[in-house]
């Protein structure tokens, strides 16, 4: 398990036992992990839950990363497949991939929508109208600045299926943000 | 311009992040530099992106959560640490009890060299303690024919006592101690007269 970060370095004391390095790694990760799992379930003590399932899954399984991908990436997968369990329990998921009904010519300018997106409270009502897995790529695209390749690989899809989220996340967001009723959510 | 196809938009929120490979980012810069539309999608994808980080993580789950984790991780640590030490143990107490097993179910010698008393002279028996017994509980039931340890154990387990005050040729005292101690079967498991 080489992976030549610290944070794989971490993760190679971790899978020795060393309780100290799980400590490190919470304190480098527990932020972005814990905002993950907030924007898709809206629960802080859900995603408070969550996020320590996740760093015992790491404590248990640190072993298992083989550092063909970034630390960041592997623990936010952990996170993904805990949030669809807990969401698949609550039978609250909505799992169907929805296509907001917009068609070309439906398109709001990004300049109409500039305007929208200068208001921090709009922006954060627009985004919660985003179903969960488009809601997901914005969030790990802007917040986490990880790659398409990265977000396909935590959410377990192809690439194209990445880029046609974000592609209508930002149809939705445009619209909602130029003060007009989407189309369909 | 609102065909799809001639717009990078599926790579435009990767550009601003800055995650596109070297390739990708030319293209869109070399497209961005002729189309005013795409420039505008770049103002918005990079103002939302400024909103998402920060709007933030929202607050953080707390010390309390935090010590929660470190508490579970010691207990696991601890069960990490013990769980090879009780497979350990478990083995050795497996192996014991093979060795003990394997001497318990030998024949038992049907005559016993004698190992070294001479008749007339000391009274002495041969004795193979229950594995289990205690030395409180050896000394204890040597006390009660009043015998002495005076060898042992040998390759067999076998230990030889000395019965004070009596000599070789007492048989029936002899006897009547070699059944006192045979009859306390929970320590003894063996015992034959020199």
């Amino acid at each position: 398990m080489k992976t030549g970060t610290e944070a794989g370095r971490l993760l190679e004391r971790i899978a020795c036992g060393e309780s100290g390095a799980l400590e490190q790694f919470y304190e480098a990760f527990h932020g972005r992990v814990y905002a993950f799992v907030l924007r898709r379930l809206n629960n802080p003590a859900d995603a408070a839950e969550i996020l320590n399932e996740v760093m015992l899954e790491v404590w248990r399984s640190a072993a298992r990363f083989e550092g063909r991908s970034q630390p960041l990436t592997w623990v936010l997968g952990i996170a993904h497949h805990k949030v669809l369990d807990r969401l698949r329990r609550a039978r609250t998921a909505n799992h169907e991939e929805i296509t907001p009904d917009i068609a070309p010519a439906d398109e709001v300018s990004a300049v109409e929508a500039l305007a929208g997106a200068e208001d921090a409270e709009l922006v954060r009502r627009c985004l919660d109208k985003l179903t969960d897995s488009h809601r997901l790529v914005v969030h790990l695209a802007f917040f986490n600045d990880l790659s398409y390749h990265e977000i396909a690989e935590i959410v377990n899809c192809p690439l194209g299926t990445v880029k046609t989220r974000m592609f209508y996340a930002k149809q939705v967001l445009k619209r909602c943000l130029a003060g007009q009723r989407p189309a369909s959510l | 311009m609102n065909n799809r196809s001639q717009h990078p938009d599926e790579l435009l929120p990767w550009y601003v992040n800055g995650t596109l490979t070297g390739t990708e980012r030319d293209a869109v810069e070399t497209h961005l530099a002729a189309c005013e539309r795409c420039r505008g999608e770049l103002r918005l994808l990079t103002l939302l992106r400024q909103q998402v980080k920060r709007a933030g993580g929202g607050e953080s789950p707390g010390e309390l959560a935090r010590l929660k984790l470190l508490h579970a991780v010691r207990q696991s640590a601890r069960r990490r640490l013990v769980w090879p030490l009780a497979l350990a143990a478990a083995l050795a107490v497996v192996a014991v009890q093979t060795v003990l097993l394997v001497n318990l179910w030998r024949p038992e010698p049907q005559a016993i060299t004698p190992l070294g008393s001479l008749p007339g002279h000391e009274a002495v028996l041969q004795v193979r303690f229950a594995p289990q017994a205690t030395e409180p509980q050896m000394r204890a039931v040597l006390n009660e024919v009043n015998a002495v340890l005076i060898d042992g154990p040998g390759p067999l387990g076998l230990y030889r006592v000395r019965l004070e005050g009596l000599d070789s040729t007492q048989r029936d005292e002899l006897d009547a101690a070699a059944a006192k101690l045979k009859s306390r079967g929970r320590v003894v498991r063996h015992v034959a007269i020199e």
